[in-house]
């Protein structure tokens, strides 16, 4: 099928709008609200305009190119003076209730509202009234997740994600004109609703309306306290996750180095605390196929760990009750990493940096804690980091590589650097369940029939020892773990043992990442990679051949599951379930106050 | 007839200022449009496609600011120009109107006028400035400030779309979808709520003329507008049900205030859930030992489950009042045993009861295998829910094209029939079923008999064996257009049956209603009644529902409740019928056919709707299970997304107040 664009004849394919056969052939539109991403394309932005005639007529039309079809024979005209104008005027528009208080804000430099603006040439904002901004509410409630509805376009990705892609429709629009925005559905006293804290909607949101609660003020502080030690640790997803921005694909050295010059007092790796998670955890889904109990469920991602609580009280049981690394990293740091090296453990701070928007709620359980001092003290998204070391003055970049040197808490094998990614935590597990049965190693490290990449993937495996085999389940995404759970409910999924993850693709997409403009997920499988790629390269492969894993245990912790291991290293899970019951006297009330302003009581 | 002084419609300019209102053609395309209520005079008309100003005095810079100041209220936010353009319009005609107008300041208004019409997501934006543009371009001599700016009281601003304006009801469709989309079902359930009670029975069984209404049918299919009030409804049903409850009704009024509503089919349980409401004491007296008439008898299981159905008419009890059932009017009291026992007004909600015959030789109700429609359904129904003993065998013939005749059909297939016949006289594409009813009774293997109608039944031993058929062919067009059926002479045939279900029609049961109780029939023999305020023959009686409108659907019936229970209202403490300025606006609308003829210029992408998932043919031929499916929320959410949200705003400005608001 041909059409126009700017008067050059192009080809396009059925099912393209004006904006994906103008993007297909290089001609730039504006667009805003639209993510092609996640097919996202609600029109409300109204950037995209361009000039149409049809085939046969002699008038032309302003349409949005993002939801407006190709068809036979039209023609395109993104250009015009019309066009120009009309965009300008539209960003404008935009720009009037919105918050431009740009330097202070969160997304200053990357974007895409400033983009735009840069874009159509605006040099004025005529109609700008900051009351308008102002009338819409700041939500900082939420431990992991800021929400300044001031900066929020209406573009709706986020609600599209946490939807569509998420399956938690934890978000709902609210109030009319001007005062439109985004909430949190349903929230109660306590800021308890859907949400888990995955942060997927902060990753495609185009502004600076949602972001994570920042806590570089806190680092700084404790950084510079003489009096306080710090302790950092950072996940195996975070060395990967300047790949796109620095170029650096494992900035593990760099980040060492870094922490180091800020003054870290110790640096250590969530990576050692991912193997001894397979430690704990392998050895309880061990012993629940032993006792055949079925299934056992992962419990690192405290996405999933939420959702689980929020959503499926009911298989809260089937959690293994290990903790996720970080907190058995915060837990070691503050008992045995203290004893070890002489420090008050009140006086010292865990910090971790995490690809992560959920961390930083997990950390404040009140089951994570001892005698109501938190084990980790502070959680620093990857974008915090980022943060950090501008106001630290320190280019990642230009930084000599170092690396770990604590002599208690450190060292890592293949298994923990792929916890990073989805079917990482079970490849893991598997390397090392299979010595536990056998006492002997899987004959090849790499169980490739783990490894493809669909948002549920399942493998039946032989473990030997006079065992059945096991049924093994992986999943990533929280739409795909509700399938799961859904499935092993009604008695189809018949499982062992469960991964979840509960960002698309695992920790290496998780919500604490740089964001990208236009882009979900950007750069995503090349962060895999090298995590599979830092796996291949250790010469140990096996948690339970981390030399430092095992003198931990002959150390301190005795065997896997020991009591001490069980005080330290696991948790419990509560019922966070909530059953709304729907008033009609209430629906009443809050449908008038939806409705346009006064006597809505008499209308339709 | 109204004489137009000046304005733009549909693009075309028409301008008598300088002519005296006597040398002015009065305007034959515009009825209605001389007084709004009484004594009232239309000073302005402003649309979607314009606007007329009838007396020249008018501030037309005040009469567009209203217009947009409800646009910018009724903005809902998501899309740009609309959002940010009408509440700045609306500030900068404030200016003018104040008298601060500029030159530039016109500039800017024109500028954001044209960015809101063309560029805007839904009709409301694009429509809303249209009537200002028009005056920028034609009038431009009288967007200045004229005389005082008219009080707000004088005149009014109503929105509507055509699913709304087409629905009976009237119920606020894109706000309901709408809410869906906003990710609040509770909200969405809570605007049909505001109508009738029995949502998830209308979102299975309406006939829908939303949809017939709906703009997406120029384009690819109409929005599932049914599948969403079920969606909405099923997802707060159960455990999460809506609770009602007596502390939502606003002011309840003395003991005095006691209404009987005799009926306690959808027009008796929507006009008592009103009566509630506004705080009355409302007893239903029904017939039957369940609430529900034919909704509960007339509608198998398969399209409505009666557990459904009883969760809605249960609404009438949780608001208060209560269901004397076992009560027939005729049988256990007469209407003024009603105004004995202290009821201060009446509402005959009595539904039709009785089949009419077919009218053909040889016809006898008494014999064995002859039914009428609603007698077989109400048979099938207590067969369905009581075990009460229905042996169907042999073939079963049912005569009508209606959703009586497709319930009929249908339900003889589930209950072992050997073969089932549908004889109708006009041809399918005639039929007034639902066109999916009418798929349905296909798939599941029903014979269709188009052009051919019974001549005589045939009988031996008091049962029946059969029917005289003859064929039919069309007429001619007559002058209207209409096509008629004529039977072909010589074409009669016996054809063998064991079962006729005569299906063509239902009628008020007249020995419900002797003279003696002063409610009068009509001609067609309904229950008399003022159609505006459904009063009947007799002072403090009102009729709705089938009793008064003939056998209908379930949403005129609900319609016809809402409409009774404010009728009683004002005769019970108003004393006068009050003037509704919507309604009003309604009829004026609706006799000038302001919301047909829109087109759509640009290409538009086609999302065809969601298939509702159904059993089998196969499974659905042997049970009376629900054969529809519910939808996902994620459906839901896709099929809300087709709505174009067709709202537009119309504004009348008057002489003086208009009574009962100003929207």
């Amino acid at each position: 099928m041909e059409a126009l664009i700017n008067g050059k004849p192009i080809a396009f394919e059925a099912g393209d709008t004006i904006l994906t056969a103008a993007r297909r052939v290089g001609c730039y539109i504006p667009s805003l609200c639209e993510l092609a991403d996640i097919d996202h394309a609600p029109g409300t932005c109204r950037v995209c305009l361009v000039e149409e005639r049809r085939a046969g007529q002699t008038a032309t039309h302003v349409v949005t190119a993002c939801n407006t079809p190709m068809e036979e024979g039209i023609e395109v005209f993104t250009r015009t003076p019309k066009i120009r104008e009309m965009q300008k005027l539209q960003t404008e528009l935009l720009l009037a209730d919105h918050d431009q208080d740009c330097a202070t804000c969160v997304r200053h430099g990357n974007c895409e509202l400033q983009d735009v603006a840069q874009f159509v040439g605006l040099q004025q904002s005529r109609f700008a009234n900051p009351i308008w901004a102002k009338s819409r509410p700041v939500d900082r409630s939420s431990l992991s997740i800021t929400r300044d509805m001031g900066k929020c376009i209406r573009c709706q990705r986020c609600v599209a994600v946490c939807r569509d892609v998420q399956g938690i429709d934890a978000l709902s629009i609210t109030e009319r004109g001007i005062g439109t925005c985004v909430e949190i559905r349903g929230t109660l006293v306590g800021g308890e609703s859907e949400c888990v804290s995955c942060g997927q909607c902060v990753m495609v949101c185009p502004t600076g309306a949602l972001a994570e609660r920042d806590d570089t003020d806190r680092v700084i502080d404790h950084l510079y306290d003489p009096d306080i030690v710090t302790v950092f640790q950072f996940a195996p997803a975070v060395r990967v996750g300047f790949a796109d921005s620095l170029g650096i694909d494992n900035a593990e050295g760099q980040i060492i180095t870094a922490l180091r010059k800020m003054g870290a007092d110790i640096v250590i790796d969530t990576n050692f605390a991912a193997d001894l998670v397979i430690m704990e955890e392998g050895t309880e889904v061990v012993r629940h196929i032993r006792q055949g109990k079925r299934p056992t469920f992962t419990s690192c991602c405290p996405g999933w760990v939420n959702f689980v609580e929020k959503n499926y009280p009911d298989i809260l049981p089937h959690l293994s009750s290990a903790r996720s690394p970080q907190q058995c990293l915060g837990s070691l740091a503050k008992t045995y990493l203290a004893e070890k090296m002489e420090i008050d453990p009140a006086r010292m701070r865990v910090i971790s940096i995490m690809p992560c928007t959920a961390k930083k709620d997990e950390m404040n359980r009140p089951q994570l804690a001892k005698n109501g001092v938190p084990d980790v003290d502070v959680v620093l998204t990857i974008r915090e980091f980022a943060r950090l070391l501008r106001r630290e003055g320190i280019d990642l970049a230009a930084l000599e590589p170092g690396t770990f040197d604590n002599p208690h808490l450190g060292g890592y094998s293949g298994a923990g650097a792929i916890f990073g990614t989805t079917g990482g935590v079970m490849e893991a597990a598997v390397r090392s369940a299979y010595f536990l049965i056998n006492g002997k190693e899987l004959p090849n490290a790499e169980v490739t029939a783990l490894r493809s990449f669909e948002n549920i993937r399942t493998a039946t495996v032989a473990v030997g020892g006079g065992l059945p085999d096991v049924n093994l389940a992986i999943c990533h995404g929280l739409k795909a773990a509700r399938d799961v759970v859904e499935g092993v409910l009604s008695g189809k999924y018949d499982f062992d043992f469960i991964e979840v993850m509960a960002c698309p693709g695992g920790c290496v997409t998780g919500g604490g990442h740089l964001r990208h403009k236009k882009a979900y997920q950007a750069g995503a499988p090349k962060k895999r990679v090298t995590l599979f790629d830092i796996d291949a390269q250790r010469v140990i492969r096996q948690s339970h051949n981390n030399p430092q894993i095992q003198h931990l245990y002959s150390d301190y912790l005795g065997e896997p599951m020991s009591e001490r291991a069980h005080h330290l290293l696991h948790t419990w899970y509560t019922d966070r379930k909530k059953e709304a019951d729907v008033a009609v006297k209430e629906i009443r009330r809050e449908i008038r106050l939806a409705l346009p302003k006064a006597k809505a009581s008499e209308r339709v | 007839m109204v004489r137009v002084s000046y304005g733009v419609w549909d693009g075309v300019v028409r301008d008598n200022r300088g002519l005296i209102p006597v040398e002015i053609a009065p305007d034959p395309d515009l009825e209605g449009f001389e007084y709004f209520n009484d004594g009232n005079p239309i000073r302005a008309f402003i649309g979607d496609r314009g606007f007329v100003v009838f007396d020249p005095e008018v501030d037309l810079v005040d009469a567009l600011w209203r217009h947009m100041d409800r646009a910018a209220e009724e903005s809902c936010g998501k899309c740009t120009p609309c959002r940010v353009g009408a509440p700045l319009i609306r500030d900068a005609l404030a200016e003018v109107r104040a008298g601060r107008g500029s030159e530039e300041g016109w500039q800017r208004i024109a500028a954001l006028a044209h960015q809101m019409a063309e560029t805007s997501l839904c009709y409301l934006g694009q429509s809303s400035a249209n009537a200002l543009l028009a005056a920028i371009e034609h009038f431009p001599e009288h967007l200045k400030p004229g005389g005082a700016p008219a009080p707000v009281d004088n005149g009014m601003s109503y929105v509507t779309a055509p699913c709304v304006e087409a629905c009976p009801s009237k119920v606020a469709v894109p706000r309901y979808i709408d809410f869906i989309k906003d990710g609040r079902p509770d909200l969405s359930l809570g605007v049909i709520l505001r109508k009738y009670p029995m949502a998830a029975t209308c979102g299975r069984v309406c006939v829908r003329f939303c949809e017939m209404a709906c703009r997406r049918n120029a384009i690819d299919e109409p929005v599932g507008i049914k599948i969403l009030k079920r969606y909405v409804a099923d997802q707060q049903a159960g455990l999460h049900g809506p609770i009602f409850s007596p502390d939502m009704i606003p002011t309840r009024l003395p003991d005095s205030m006691r209404v009987a509503v005799v009926g306690g089919g959808p027009a008796g349980v929507s006009c008592a859930y009103h009566l509630l409401l506004r705080g009355y004491h409302v007893d239903v007296l029904e017939a039957a030992e369940v609430a529900g008439g034919m909704a509960r008898s007339g509608i198998p299981s398969y399209r409505l489950p009666k557990d459904v159905l009883k969760a809605e008419t249960d609404t009438v009890e949780q608001l208060g009042g209560h269901f004397r059932f076992g009560q027939a009017l005729g049988r256990d009291f007469t209407i003024d045993d009603l105004f004995e026992q202290g009821y201060k007004a009446v509402f005959l909600g009595l539904g039709c009861a009785k089949g009419t015959l077919l009218g053909v030789a040889d016809e006898d109700p008494s014999l064995k295998g002859y039914f009428s429609g609603i007698d077989f359904l109400l048979e099938v129904h207590n067969h369905v829910e009581y075990g009460a003993p229905l042996a169907l065998h042999g073939e079963v013939a049912v005569v009508g094209g209606g959703n009586v005749a497709m319930d009929c059909v249908r339900s003889a297939l589930r209950l072992g029939a050997s073969k089932v016949h549908l004889i109708y006289r006009r041809t399918e594409a005639d039929m007034p079923a639902d066109h999916e009813e009418i798929e349905a009774a296909k798939q599941e293997g029903v014979i269709f008999h188009c052009l051919t109608n019974p001549s005589r039944i045939l009988s031996e031993d008091g049962r029946i064996v059969g029917m005289d058929l003859i064929d039919m062919r069309q007429t001619v067009p007559d002058k209207k257009g209409r096509i008629g059926v004529e039977p072909i002479p010589g074409t009669e045939h016996a054809f063998r049956c064991d079962v006729v279900v005569a299906a063509i029609g239902q009628q008020v049961d007249k020995q419900t209603l002797p003279a003696s109780d002063g409610v009068q029939l009509d001609k067609w023999g309904c229950v008399a009644i003022n159609p505006q305020t459904l009063v009947t023959t007799r002072m403090g009686v009102f009729a709705g529902g089938d009793c008064a409108s003939g056998a209908s659907t379930l949403i005129h019936a609900m319609a016809m409740g809402l409409k009774a229970a404010r009728a009683i209202d004002d005769y019970l403490r108003h004393g006068h019928a009050r003037f509704f300025p919507r309604t009003r606006m309604r009829r004026l609308l609706n006799e000038n056919k302001l919301l047909s003829g829109e087109c759509f210029e640009v290409p538009v992408a086609h999302q065809y709707r969601i298939d509702i998932p159904n059993l089998s043919p196969d499974e659905r031929r042997r049970t009376f299970e629900e054969v529809e499916k519910p939808i996902t929320a994620a459906e839901a959410y896709r099929e809300a997304a087709r709505c174009l949200r067709c709202y537009r705003v119309y504004s009348v400005v008057t002489e003086t107040a208009v009574p009962g608001g100003t929207r």
